[in-house]
C-alpha cells in the first residue's frame, strides 16, 4: 500500500464524472460532517428500479472526491439491486487498488451518501402506506428481501437464503437514534456494519428510516404502557406494525415473493408458527402478532439450526458478524434502564403503595417505577418478601402483597390474532421464557377471550403476551394481549 | 515532466547553487572530522569555525554562542526541554504561545508530562500574541517562555523583542523559533535579549538536516544528546560539517541580500493578494502588516484543503495546505484554531510561500491556476452555495 494517490484517483479528482446535483430527484442522501471535513451528497433519479441518473457533490480530500466519481460511474444507469450490491471493494477496483492508508473513510462515505439517497427514494415512495399498513401478497419466484440487523443471526439467514438460491436484497431498519457506537442494535455504525456483512456476502442492501413508525407504534406504547400500569413488550409491537410490513413493503416494491428475518421460528401449513429446532432460542412467543398474509410469505431459515450450528456456519464463512454479542432486551435502550428512560418521557407522580385490603404501607415515588411481579425498590420492610401484585394507575396506587398472591388461574386476552382455530388453543404461555400450561379458551360476549388454566401462574401482567399453543406445545394457534388478570 | 511552479518556500527552499559550491569539498574524499589534530581535521574545523561565524553575523551574535544541531526541530527541542531542565527545582512553570511550531508545542507538551505547569499564551484573530496578556502570566517560578519570532503557518511576525525584555527584565529565559523568520526579519540578539534562538537550513536555501540554536553567553543549558562533548558539550556528535558549511554560507547570502529578497517576495506576495481579491470568498488570515514577506495564507471558503493543493498539483503549482486528512475526519491545526477560525474553514486552508526564485509570471500563472482549481472545487462542493 502507498502513502500516495495513483493515476486513478488522480484522474477522477481532476475530471470528476457525474458531478453535480439533480434538481428533483427521487432521492438525496447526504453523509459526512463539515466538521470533520469531509461531506457527500449523492441524488439520485430512479424510475422502475432503474437509476436512471445520478449525481454526486463531495467536499473533501482526493480521496473522497475521486471516490464520489467512481462510484457514480459505476451505479449510474443500472438496476437498482445492482447499484445497491455495490461494496467499497468494487470503488477502490475501480480506483486502481487500495487507497493509501488513513483515506479507507472516503469509501465508507460515499457508499454511505448514495444509500441515503437510495433510503430517501423509498421513504418517498412508501409515503404513508407504512402507517396505513397496506401490502401486497408478493410475486415473483425465488425471490426474498432479508432483513439484517447487523447480528449473526440475521446475517446467516441471508447466506443461508442465498445459498439456497434465492435471490436475496438485504435491508436494515432505522429504527431510532441509538447512540453511535453501543452495541445497540439500530445505532448509525450499525447499519454500516450490516452493509458491509451484506456486501461481503456480494448480496445488495437497502437501509429504511422506519424511526416515526417505530415512534408511533413502539415508544409511544412503551412509555404509554408503564403510565397505564401495564408492561409492555416492545419486540411484540415492532413485529406487530413494524418489521415485517417494511419488509414486506421492500418486497413488493422490488418485486419479490418472500420475506425473511433471523427469528427462529418455523412457518408451518396454515400458515401458522411452529416451535424451531432449537428450543432454548425459541422466538414463536414474540411472532404471534405477524399478521397471516405476511406469514404466509415469511421464511425463518433458522427454525432448522441451532445457534451453535448458525454461529459455525458464520465463522465458516468467514463472516465478521460470527463474533458479534447477543442483541439485549431492549434496542432502543442501550444501557438496559428503561425506568430512566420512562421518567425521562412521563412525569411521575407520587402516590401510596397499599396492601391487599388497602392499607396505607407506603409511599412511592411513580407508578411508572413498578411492575406486576416486581420485589425490588418497593421501598417498604416487612417480615415476609413483598411482591408487587397490581398497579393501579389512576388512583396512582401500587398494591403489593406475598409471593402467593402474585398466583393466578385465568387470563383475559383481547387483540387477538389467529393462525388457527381457537378451538385447537391447548395451552397458554404468558411469558418470554415461561413455559405453556394447559387451559381451555372461551369467547366473551365483549370479544375478548378468557384462558382458564390448569395451574397457577406466578405474575401475569397487563400488557404481556398471552400466546395460544396446540396441546401438544409445538405449533401456535393464537396470541393477544393480556387486559386484566383474575385471582383465584 | 516539467518542473512545477514551486510555491511552498515555507515547506523548504531550493538549494541556492552557491551553497551546493561552498559544501561541495566537503562531501569528498578530503573529508576531515572537526576533532581530528591532522591536516584534514583542520581542514573541517577552520569551514565549521568560518561556517559559525556566518550564523552569529546573521543573528548578531558572536561564533560562540553558536551550537549547530541537526535542524530546527532540534534547536527547538534542546532550547525548550534544556533550559526547562536546567532551571532550578522551584520554576516548574513554563509560557508559550498557542501559534507555535510543532517541534516547540510537543516539546512542552513533553515538559508538562514531566511535571511542569505549562500555561498558553492565547493569540489575536491575527496570530498575534498582546505584551500585556504575555507578562500577566510570567511568574517567580517560570521556568521559561517561548514565541515563535514568526509564525510558519499564517506568517505573523510577533513582537519578539518586547516580549524578551519583558523576560529579560525578570531574568526568566526566553526561546525564539526563527526558523521561518531568518532572512526576513532582522534578527538581532543584541538588540532582542533572548536567551535562545533557532534557526534551520533547509528554510534559507540551505541543506536539509543542518540547523542551529544560537546560546546566550552564560544560559544554562542541559544537553539532549552526550557523548564525546562536542559543540561545548550541548550538542555531542560528530558534526554534520557540510551541512553546517552550507548553513554558513546560506547564512551569509541572506545578510547580504536580505533587503532585496524582501523586496522581492513582498512585491509577489502582494501581487497575489490582489489577484486573490477577484476571486469570491477568499479570506487572508494572519496579519496582513506584521507579515513574513513571502507568506501568503488564505480561508477558500467550500473547497477542502487537500482536494486544492492536489489539483494544483496536476496544473503545475506546489503550494502548501493547512490540515491533514487522516482516518476517522481531519485534524484541524491548533494555531488556527487558537486564533478563533472555526473548525470547518481550518479545513479550507491553504499556504502559498514565494521564494527568491519566483517570478511575476509565476505568480500570473498560480492565480490563474488557482481560479480554475477553485470553481471547479466549487461546482462539486456540497458546502458551498456561490
Amino acid at each position: 500500500m502507498s502513502d500516495r494517490y495513483r493515476p486513478q484517483v488522480m484522474d477522477h479528482l481532476v475530471h470528476p464524472r457525474n458531478a453535480g446535483e439533480i434538481p428533483d430527484p427521487s432521492g438525496r442522501g447526504e453523509s459526512g460532517d463539515a466538521a470533520c471535513g469531509d461531506v457527500a451528497c449523492f441524488t439520485v433519479e430512479i424510475s422502475e428500479n432503474v437509476l436512471e441518473e445520478v449525481r454526486y457533490k463531495v467536499y473533501g480530500c482526493a480521496a473522497c472526491i475521486a471516490a464520489g466519481s467512481a462510484l457514480a460511474e459505476l451505479v449510474r444507469g443500472r438496476h437498482l439491486l445492482d447499484a445497491a450490491s455495490i461494496s467499497k471493494a468494487n470503488v477502490e477496483d475501480a480506483l486502481g487498488g487500495p487507497l493509501p492508508i488513513g483515506k479507507e473513510h472516503a469509501l465508507t462515505l460515499v457508499l454511505d451518501a448514495l444509500h441515503k439517497a437510495f433510503e430517501d427514494h423509498w421513504n418517498r415512495t412508501a409515503a404513508d402506506t407504512l402507517f396505513d399498513g397496506e401490502r401486497g401478497q408478493g410475486t415473483g419466484t425465488k425471490s426474498v428481501v432479508a432483513a439484517m440487523s447487523g447480528g449473526v443471526d440475521s446475517a446467516v439467514t441471508a447466506l443461508l437464503l442465498k445459498e439456497a438460491g434465492y435471490d436475496v436484497a438485504t435491508v436494515t431498519f432505522r429504527l431510532h437514534d441509538g447512540e453511535r457506537g453501543s452495541r445497540s442494535c439500530c445505532s448509525p455504525d450499525t447499519v454500516l456494519f450490516a452493509r458491509d456483512t451484506a456486501h461481503r456476502m456480494g448480496l445488495p442492501h437497502f437501509t429504511l428510516n422506519l424511526k416515526e413508525l417505530f415512534r408511533r407504534r413502539v415508544m409511544q406504547d412503551f412509555v404509554g404502557s408503564y403510565k397505564e400500569g401495564r408492561t409492555p413488550n416492545p419486540c411484540v409491537a415492532c413485529n406487530a406494525h413494524v418489521k415485517f410490513h417494511a419488509s414486506s413493503f421492500l418486497a413488493d416494491e422490488l418485486g419479490f415473493h418472500h420475506v425473511a428475518t433471523g427469528h427462529y421460528a418455523r412457518v408451518e401449513e396454515g400458515p401458522t408458527l411452529a416451535r424451531p429446532v432449537d428450543e432454548s432460542k425459541d422466538q414463536t412467543y414474540v411472532l404471534w402478532p405477524v399478521p397471516r398474509d405476511v406469514l404466509s410469505r415469511t421464511i425463518f431459515p433458522l427454525g432448522e439450526y441451532r445457534k451453535t450450528e448458525v454461529r459455525a456456519i458464520a465463522e465458516e464463512r468467514g463472516l465478521a458478524v460470527a463474533y458479534t454479542p447477543e442483541s439485549q432486551d431492549i434496542c432502543f435502550i442501550p444501557d438496559g434502564n428503561y425506568r430512566t428512560f420512562v421518567r425521562k418521557k412521563v412525569a411521575a407522580e407520587p402516590g401510596e403503595v397499599v396492601d391487599r385490603e388497602g392499607r396505607v404501607l407506603g409511599r412511592h415515588a411513580g407508578v411508572v417505577d413498578f411492575t406486576v411481579g416486581q420485589r425490588r425498590g418497593i421501598g417498604v420492610s416487612a417480615p415476609t418478601p413483598l411482591y408487587v401484585t397490581e398497579v393501579r394507575p389512576r388512583s396512582g396506587q401500587v398494591v403489593v402483597g406475598r409471593r402467593q398472591d402474585l398466583e393466578v388461574r385465568e387470563v383475559r386476552v383481547r387483540d387477538l390474532n389467529w393462525f388457527l382455530d381457537a378451538k385447537e388453543a391447548g395451552r397458554v404461555q404468558v411469558r418470554y421464557n415461561g413455559s405453556p400450561v394447559s387451559c381451555t379458551l372461551q369467547e366473551t360476549e365483549d370479544g375478548e377471550w378468557v384462558a382458564s388454566l390448569d395451574e397457577p401462574v406466578m405474575g401475569v401482567a397487563p400488557g404481556q403476551s398471552a400466546v395460544f399453543y396446540t396441546a401438544d406445545g409445538e405449533r401456535v394457534v393464537g396470541g393477544g394481549v393480556v387486559t386484566h388478570r383474575t385471582s383465584p | 515532466m516539467t518542473d512545477p511552479v514551486y510555491l511552498d518556500n515555507a515547506a523548504t527552499t531550493p538549494l541556492d547553487p552557491r551553497v551546493l559550491d561552498a559544501m561541495l569539498p566537503h562531501l569528498g574524499t578530503r573529508r576531515g572530522n572537526p576533532s581530528s589534530l591532522h591536516a584534514l581535521g583542520n581542514f573541517a574545523r577552520d569551514a565549521l569555525e568560518e561556517a559559525r561565524e556566518s550564523v552569529a553575523s546573521l543573528v548578531g551574535a558572536s561564533p560562540e554562542e553558536i551550537l549547530f544541531t541537526s535542524g530546527g526541530t532540534e534547536s527547538d527541542n534542546l532550547a525548550v526541554l534544556g533550559l526547562a531542565r536546567s532551571a532550578t527545582p522551584e520554576k516548574r512553570h513554563v509560557v508559550v504561545s498557542s501559534v507555535e511550531h510543532a517541534a516547540v508545542r510537543e516539546a512542552a507538551n513533553r515538559l508538562q508530562s514531566e511535571g511542569f505547569e505549562v500555561s498558553p499564551i492565547g493569540v489575536d484573530p491575527d496570530g498575534l500574541v498582546d505584551p500585556a496578556e504575555f507578562a500577566a502570566l510570567l511568574r517567580a517560578e517560570t521556568a521559561l517562555a517561548a514565541v515563535v519570532w514568526a509564525n510558519n503557518e499564517v506568517g505573523t511576525v510577533e513582537p519578539v523583542r518586547e516580549l524578551a525584555e519583558i523576560c529579560a527584565e525578570r531574568e526568566i529565559p526566553f526561546h525564539a523559533d526563527a526558523v521561518q523568520a531568518a532572512g526576513r526579519v532582522p534578527l538581532d540578539v543584541s538588540a532582542a535579549p533572548v536567551s535562545t534562538l533557532a534557526l534551520s537550513g533547509h528554510k534559507l536555501y540551505g541543506p536539509q538536516g543542518a540547523g542551529a540554536l544560537y546560546v546566550r553567553e552564560g544560559t544554562q543549558l542541559e544537553p539532549l544528546i552526550y557523548g564525546g562533548g562536542q559543540e561545548k558539550s550541548l550538542r555531542s556528535g560528530t558534526q554534520n560539517v557540510a551541512g553546517a558549511v552550507g548553513l554558513g554560507e546560506a547564512a551569509r547570502l541572506a545578510r547580504e541580500e536580505m533587503d532585496d529578497r524582501v523586496t522581492h517576495e513582498r512585491e509577489l506576495r502582494e501581487r497575489i493578494f490582489a489577484g486573490l481579491d477577484a476571486i469570491p470568498d477568499v479570506r487572508v488570515n494572519g496579519h496582513r502588516e506584521s507579515r513574513l514577506s513571502n507568506n501568503v495564507h488564505v480561508t477558500v471558503q467550500g473547497v477542502e484543503a487537500e482536494s486544492l493543493v492536489l489539483v494544483l498539483d496536476s496544473l503545475g503549482y506546489a503550494v502548501g495546505s493547512g490540515s491533514a486528512c487522516s482516518s476517522g475526519g481531519h485534524k484541524a491545526s491548533p494555531v488556527l484554531l487558537a486564533m478563533g477560525l472555526p473548525e470547518r474553514d481550518a479545513f479550507s486552508v491553504v499556504r502559498i510561500t514565494v521564494g527568491k526564485q519566483n517570478t511575476a509570471e509565476d505568480v500570473d500563472g498560480f492565480l490563474e491556476a488557482f481560479s480554475t482549481a477553485v470553481v471547479q472545487l466549487r461546482e462539486l462542493s456540497p458546502l458551498y452555495a456561490g
